[in-house]
């Protein structure tokens, strides 16, 4: 049987499809928030169902917004609170009969095998699992108000003066960056490239002009190349870090790594962990998504009528281009992701 | 119905003229020019009359400016002739309009422009035609610009008014071509009804072109020999005549009063009464907004990197020199807009202003006429550099052009020698641009295949032409146009592909890499081959040429030879253009809007940028397909290729 969203959930989508809730911070935030509000209100006997009811709003959402990968992110993080939180209450009524459930150690991580996971029962009730739950989810809440924070504390780290930043479009977490490292550094000099259509980028310039002690340029996507020879370091946000490392960047990110490779610029990416994504996508038709084109070329000209016009919103950079990733956990190498993705979610719920 | 239609394309045609209707037009042309120029001549005489020396003229108007006014009152004889002939001219002017105007209506007209850029010709002066159009459409305003500049000249104190002057010019011009269209739609109708007399209506084309002139300029008979070089001012008697002349050419109740020189009453007053809604199509010409912003503090906000490029500035101040000759005025004003754009474009332009130079040139007493012609060319092209760094095509022309004049034997009347230049500049065009064009689309024409997908960035004559010539040869590919902002010049090129039957696609530049998996080809213009191997280009080039590098999709560069450079260049910093910022800003609403109030906020229009020899895999010129490293070698044969 199929399962039915829940009001909340509509009302989520629909706000996300709209553009009432724009951003993953806020999308993510607000699907936590639905999560905590299933966990707490709905009534689930035990870990088993209350992981059945969120692999199955999830893959509502997952099917109604294929391009926010963040939702599923969120889910996956839950469920995996739900199996440790699980694990640790099972543990402690068996009186830690071997002591091994509760702290990982080495010789532990090394012996530990996947079968002795899959073979806990969850279905099994546990006493006190919605309050362990909800104590745990407000950990992961915190941490994701705080995430743009902690990038930004790493700004010092990587900027120094008199440096000379080329980003693109307009991410919030690169412009908290930009504005942290203007505080603390002298005479930088920003280059923002627009972006268009959309021209994002223009927020972005507007933004930083209002700090002090900054040269903030603004050029139109063609000029990237030109300008690469002077730049020091490219810092993009991006939408969604792939499995492999690779990102899922607003379109001309591609080329702006393209070019930072050609003049061996270090390329750095503001991620926060929320958007890891278990998934592996390399080629452009599996993820991209087609915009309006009025923007590119107005309707109404001659030529519009009969050319086929694209106006994609994603640009795929593969992992050899990219540098360094910088989450509110400190820096990362793309090689590292893949544990990272391990760290963050269960084995079993790569795939809702 | 058949047979209407058939003329009716011929008369189409007209602008565009393919080989055959071209020499006839051109001929056309020519008589017509000779036929003014008894006239011309005659005046010019009159004009050296012992009592209006030149020299003293030009000193009554340069030190005493009161005085002039006493000394050009009594009317002399060639300006009241010049006075009759304008209304004369006028009034003809008139009659054909009227006729042209009742045709307004005819179905077909709306599509003109379009219909015109979709008749295929084979020969090498097509894409010379096509470029040409600019400059035929332009011609016209040549007198008007040249009073400006005599105005101007007469009150350099003045530039508040030479600024609102310039801002008609713009308008002017396209009236002008408005006044054209009509023109051609009245040859259709006479097309139509009178049937394939085709000649017949190509004179009327032409005699409406002149008698427009006359209207335009009112005493253009009197003005027009003395446009060289030298002198100036507008008499009384002249700006009389001019008035009456508008007045004669039904002018609506707005011509404005008679005004002190320096504020002549805009001579196109009298047309505005028939305007009409433009679509803004004329091949070649990228429309300029019509509001020029204003390019504040220059000096104040820029960005540091580029401290050392000259930013665009406005191009009123550049009309304000006596010494330059109205045709290069004009193109340095159409430089400075960006009207004329495009490396050959710009090349051709130079070229027909340069014809124009030589044409009208008088040596002055004593003088040797190489030598002063020498001088007198140098000025004008530091006027044009001053308007817009110098197109690399340009100054090698220039230097051709230079070369030439030296070589010039001394035992040969000024006329033979002019004739001999006339006839360099137009060998220069037809064979350096319109044959060199071919041999490159003759390479080209192997490597395009049946189901091949070309990409292209923003807009090239060029790689037009190329297309265009595969499309004849019936081959199924499509194009792929790159395109960026601000200048979007990619539409141009898409809407000219569009009328050919091309089947296009069409991107912005960060989409590169989402259409770059289709394509099997990237053909790329070039503004420039520098000596190192690196291409000068549009902006953007450079990301293309490395996004298909990295889909291992070959990058061919076409370039003809006359733009190869001597220069070396390793970025796009140390030299380059600097276009107007306000071009990023998009609309009031735009984020960017008064950056310059902001200070901080620094919006940079980079003209070009360099692809550097390893992202390209070679580069088409007319000689051979050859790597992008062997441009020393071209610039060291050249000279013995034979051109």
């Amino acid at each position: 049987m199929k399962e039915q969203p829940l009001k909340e959930i509509t009302q989520l989508i629909h706000a996300i499809k709209v553009g009432l809730v724009e951003g993953s911070y806020n999308i993510t935030n607000k699907t936590l928030d639905i999560f905590k509000y299933i966990i707490m209100s709905k009534s689930w006997q035990n870990a088993d169902a209350l992981m059945q009811i969120v692999r199955d709003q999830c893959k509502i959402l997952q099917a109604a917004l294929p391009q926010e990968t963040v939702t599923s992110n969120i889910a996956r993080r839950i469920l995996k609170l739900t199996r440790e939180e699980f694990d640790l209450l099972h543990a402690k009524v068996q009186h830690f009969a071997d002591d091994s459930q509760a702290s990982l150690s080495l010789h532990k991580l090394v012996t530990q095998t996947s079968e002795s996971n899959v073979s806990v029962d969850y279905s099994v009730p546990q006493q006190g699992l919605r309050e362990a739950l909800l104590d745990h989810l407000q950990e992961v809440e915190t941490e994701l108000e705080t995430s743009s924070e902690n990038i930004c504390v790493q700004a010092e780290e990587h900027i120094h003066s008199s440096e000379i930043i080329l980003t693109l479009s307009h991410s919030r977490s690169v412009e908290n960056f930009l504005k942290r490292a203007i505080k603390k550094r002298q005479f930088l000099t920003i280059i923002v490239a627009e972006c268009a259509p959309a021209c994002r980028g223009h927020n972005l310039a507007a933004s930083l002009a209002s700090e002090k002690n900054v040269e903030i340029v603004v050029i139109p996507d063609a000029a990237i190349f030109a300008m690469m020879s002077r730049v020091n370091k490219v810092i993009i946000g991006t939408h969604s870090v792939l499995a492999n490392g690779g990102l899922r960047a607003a379109c001309g990110a591609y080329t702006v790594a393209l070019a930072a490779k050609h003049y061996s610029v270090p390329v750095i990416v503001l991620a926060p962990m929320y958007k890891l994504s278990p998934l592996h996508l390399c080629e452009q038709d599996a993820f991209n998504m087609v915009g309006c084109a009025e923007d590119v070329i107005p309707y109404d000209s001659i030529p519009a009528r009969e050319a086929k016009i694209y106006n994609p919103m994603f640009d795929y950079v593969p992992p050899e281009l990219v540098t360094l990733f910088i989450s509110n956990t400190g820096g990362h190498a793309p090689s590292y992701v893949y544990r990272l993705l391990t760290e963050l979610y269960h084995p079993e719920d790569l795939e809702i | 119905m058949y047979f209407s239609f058939q003329a009716c394309k011929m008369v189409l045609t007209s602008e565009r003229v393919p080989q055959t209707d071209a020499q006839t037009l051109k001929s056309k042309h020519k008589k017509q020019r000779q036929r003014n120029r008894p006239r011309n001549k005659r005046n010019r005489l009159e004009d050296s009359h012992p009592t209006h020396p030149e020299s003293s003229a030009n000193e009554a108007a340069s030190a005493m400016p009161g005085k002039q006014d006493a000394v050009a009152t009594e009317k002399t004889r060639d300006q009241i002739i010049a006075e009759r002939e304008a209304k004369k001219l006028a009034k003809q002017a008139k009659k054909l309009k009227n006729a042209a105007t009742a045709t307004a209506d005819a179905p077909a007209a709306p599509t003109v422009p379009t219909t015109v850029s979709t008749i295929p010709a084979t020969s090498a002066t097509k894409i010379i035609t096509k470029v040409e159009q600019t400059t035929i459409t332009t011609k016209l305003t040549t007198t008007t610009t040249t009073k400006k500049a005599d105005a101007a000249a007469l009150k350099p104190t003045q530039p508040a008014a030479v600024n609102g002057k310039d801002a008609e010019e713009g308008e002017r011009s396209r009236e002008q071509i408005k006044a054209e269209r009509e023109a051609k739609k009245a040859a259709k109708k006479a097309g139509k009804s009178g049937g394939a007399k085709v000649e017949g209506v190509l004179q009327q084309l032409a005699d409406l072109k002149v008698s427009e002139k006359v209207t335009a300029n009112a005493a253009p008979s009197a003005t027009e020999a003395n446009q060289q070089m030298k002198k100036p001012a507008l008499s009384k008697a002249e700006r009389r005549a001019l008035q009456e002349a508008q007045r004669a050419a039904k002018a609506q109740g707005q011509t404005k009063k008679a005004q002190p020189a320096g504020k002549t009453p805009p001579t196109a007053v009298p047309k505005e009464s028939k305007r009409e809604s433009v679509s803004p199509t004329k091949a070649a010409v990228i429309s300029y907004p019509s509001k020029c912003p204003a390019s504040t503090a220059n000096g104040d906000c820029r960005v540091k990197l580029f401290n050392h490029l000259v930013c665009a500035k406005e191009d009123s101040q550049f009309i304000n020199d006596p010494l330059v000759h109205p045709s290069i005025a004009r193109l340095g004003v159409q430089y400075a807009r960006r009207t004329v754009v495009g490396s050959n474009a710009r090349c051709i332009a130079f070229l027909h202003a340069l014809r124009q130079v030589v044409h009208d040139f008088e040596t002055p007493a004593k003088k040797e006429f190489g030598r002063s012609l020498d001088a007198a060319v140098k000025h004008h092209v530091d006027h044009l550099h001053k308007c817009r760094p110098l197109a690399v095509s340009v100054s090698n022309a220039y230097k051709q052009f230079k070369n030439q004049l030296t070589q010039l034997p001394s035992d040969v009347p000024e006329t033979e020698l002019k004739e001999l230049l006339v006839h360099f500049i137009d060998t220069y065009i037809e064979n350096q641009i319109g044959k060199a064009a071919q041999a490159i689309s003759g390479f080209l024409q192997e490597k395009i295949t049946d189901g091949d997908v070309l990409l292209t960035f923003a807009c090239s004559s060029l790689i037009q032409f190329i297309c265009e010539e595969a499309k004849r040869r019936q081959v199924a590919f499509r194009v792929i146009v790159v395109d960026s902002r601000p200048g979007c010049e990619g539409q141009e090129l898409l809407r000219r592909l569009h009328a050919n039957g091309i089947p296009c696609t069409y991107v912005l530049i960060n989409a590169v890499g989402y259409v770059m998996a289709e394509a099997t080809k990237v053909l790329l213009g070039a503004h420039a081959l520098l000596a190192n191997g690196y291409v000068m280009a549009r902006t953007g080039t450079a990301q293309v040429a490395l996004v298909a590098n990295a889909h291992n999709v070959p990058v061919l560069v076409c370039c003809e030879t006359h733009k190869f450079s001597e220069r070396f260049q390793t970025d796009a910093i140390v030299y380059n253009e600097l276009s107007d910022p306000n071009q990023l800003v998009r609309g009031d609403k735009c984020q960017l809007s008064n950056w310059a109030a902001k200070g901080k906020l620094l919006p940079l229009n980079l003209s070009y940028d360099i692809t550097p020899p390893e992202l390209v895999s070679a580069v088409v010129t007319e000689v051979a397909i050859l790597p992008c490293t062997s441009v020393p070698v071209i610039l060291r044969i050249k000279p013995d290729i034979g051109y």
